[in-house]
């Protein structure tokens, strides 16, 4: 059985940028500077109109192609992770496929999952993987919220921004005996209570565009989050599917190497890595250039942790994503050597 | 942690000076509260008494009484 391994990590951000200045001018009367130092935020990248997610998809996975990570002919399996589709219909996956010049006797699928859907795009890399299913998995992650934001929504303009990353999966070494997986195991949770705290609510079928209004007076067709809802979720879920994981792994917290987590805003961050006594060198943080980039934030996170040396072969590191549905996952992942 | 260290605590949090908050002041009339102030809340109250408060009973609060008063399970279990 073939034993699946993240064998490379690419990303890509749009050009376009919001700084902090250019929101303290968008929104004189919201205290731009201490939002940006409690998110811990100062730019974010932003897709110009026209500029799709499955745009950003192709940037990132030609980055990974041209890494030499692999070729285009060598992938049998895309899956593209987003709520920000180019049509309802065709998949999206199937005109990267087009696009990036896949084979094509190679499957492609999108998936739709936000904060949570990176590491759902492992859990289902590793089973096409070690099924036998496909050899070389390429995982894309891309969204544009920019495009879901309405433009006096300063809260939630602080927080997002545009970004797609490309993964690779494919079979590793056999790991030693007695050893975890290069991926695995997985805890996964889901709360559809959760729905009306981070939703889009109109464009889709249950909602046609223009109709009715939204939460709080907002536009239907508009993002809608409810933060303080959102946060004490997190404050719930993500201690418990640590343990869980951690349980499930027959390993201590002090065992994790590394930590990353969906970057969400930095002040949840310290504030989950605090009470879950996680020490500061084991944390990453790394939304300061992009903001929250929804299920981009923990691809981007580990190819910024690989470039400051913290991931030679063999760390063991955690990842956690959590949010929109409510829908979270927990994983360890490391890299065979 | 009693009332008073909590009313302090908030105190703090909305960069207001000792003793000028009573239980009539309307929060959302306060310079300090918004939406970023009720997380700070939420995480406050998690790390000193280890009380989970879900964030829309945070938010519907109106007075700084009805905030305080969501901390009562955690003083009378402090009492207990």
């Amino acid at each position: 059985m073939p034993f699946a391994a993240v064998r490379a990590v690419e990303y890509h951000l749009p050009a376009g940028v919001v700084d902090n200045d250019a929101l303290a001018r968008a929104f004189p009367d919201w205290p731009a500077e201490k939002v940006a130092a409690k998110t811990g935020i100062a730019r974010r990248h932003i897709a110009a109109p026209g500029e799709c997610a499955s745009d950003l998809a192709v940037a990132a996975a030609r980055k990974l192609f041209a890494a030499g990570a692999c070729r285009p002919d060598e992938v049998d399996f895309l899956l593209l992770c987003t709520q920000s589709p180019d049509h309802f219909l065709p998949t999206t996956a199937c005109l990267l496929q087009d696009r990036l010049g896949l084979p094509t006797r190679a499957g492609a699928l999108d998936y739709n999952l936000g904060c949570s859907g990176f590491v759902y795009g492992l859990a289902l890399a590793k089973g096409l993987v070690e099924t036998g299913q496909a050899a070389n998995v390429l995982l894309l992650t891309a969204e544009t919220y920019s495009k879901y934001l309405a433009p006096n929504d300063r809260g939630t303009r602080t927080l997002f921004g545009d970004a797609a990353a490309a993964t690779l999966v494919q079979a590793g070494p056999v790991p030693p005996a007695g050893e975890l997986p290069w991926i695995g195991p997985f805890v996964f949770g889901t709360d559809g209570r959760g729905k009306e705290n981070l939703i889009v609510p109109g464009g889709g079928l249950r909602r046609p565009s223009g109709q009715g209004h939204g939460s709080a007076g907002a536009s239907p067709d508009h993002l809608y989050m409810n933060g303080p809802e959102i946060f004490s979720f997190t404050l719930r879920a993500v201690p418990e599917v640590v343990a869980a994981l951690l349980a499930r792994a027959g390993r201590a917290l002090d065992e994790i190497d590394l930590f990353v987590f969906h970057q969400a805003n930095r002040y949840l961050l310290e504030h989950l890595r605090d009470k879950l006594g996680i020490p500061r060198e084991k944390f990453v943080l790394a939304l300061s250039e992009c903001g929250n980039t929804v299920s981009s934030t923990i691809p981007i996170a580990l190819k910024e942790a690989a470039g400051r040396g913290l991931l030679p072969p063999g760390r063991l590191v955690m990842l956690v994503g959590f949010g929109v549905g409510y829908s979270w996952a927990a994983t360890l992942i490391r890299a065979p050597a | 942690m009693t009332k008073h260290d909590a009313l302090r605590l908030l105190e703090e949090m909305l960069e207001v000076g000792p003793d000028t908050l009573t239980p009539e002041r309307r929060l959302w009339d306060l310079a300090g509260w918004d939406s970023l102030a009720t997380m700070t809340f939420i995480a406050l109250v998690d790390r000193e008494l280890r009380l989970p408060l879900p964030g829309n009973r945070v938010a519907d609060c109106e007075t700084v009484g009805e905030l305080l008063s969501l901390l009562e399970p955690a003083f009378a279990r402090r009492a207990a």
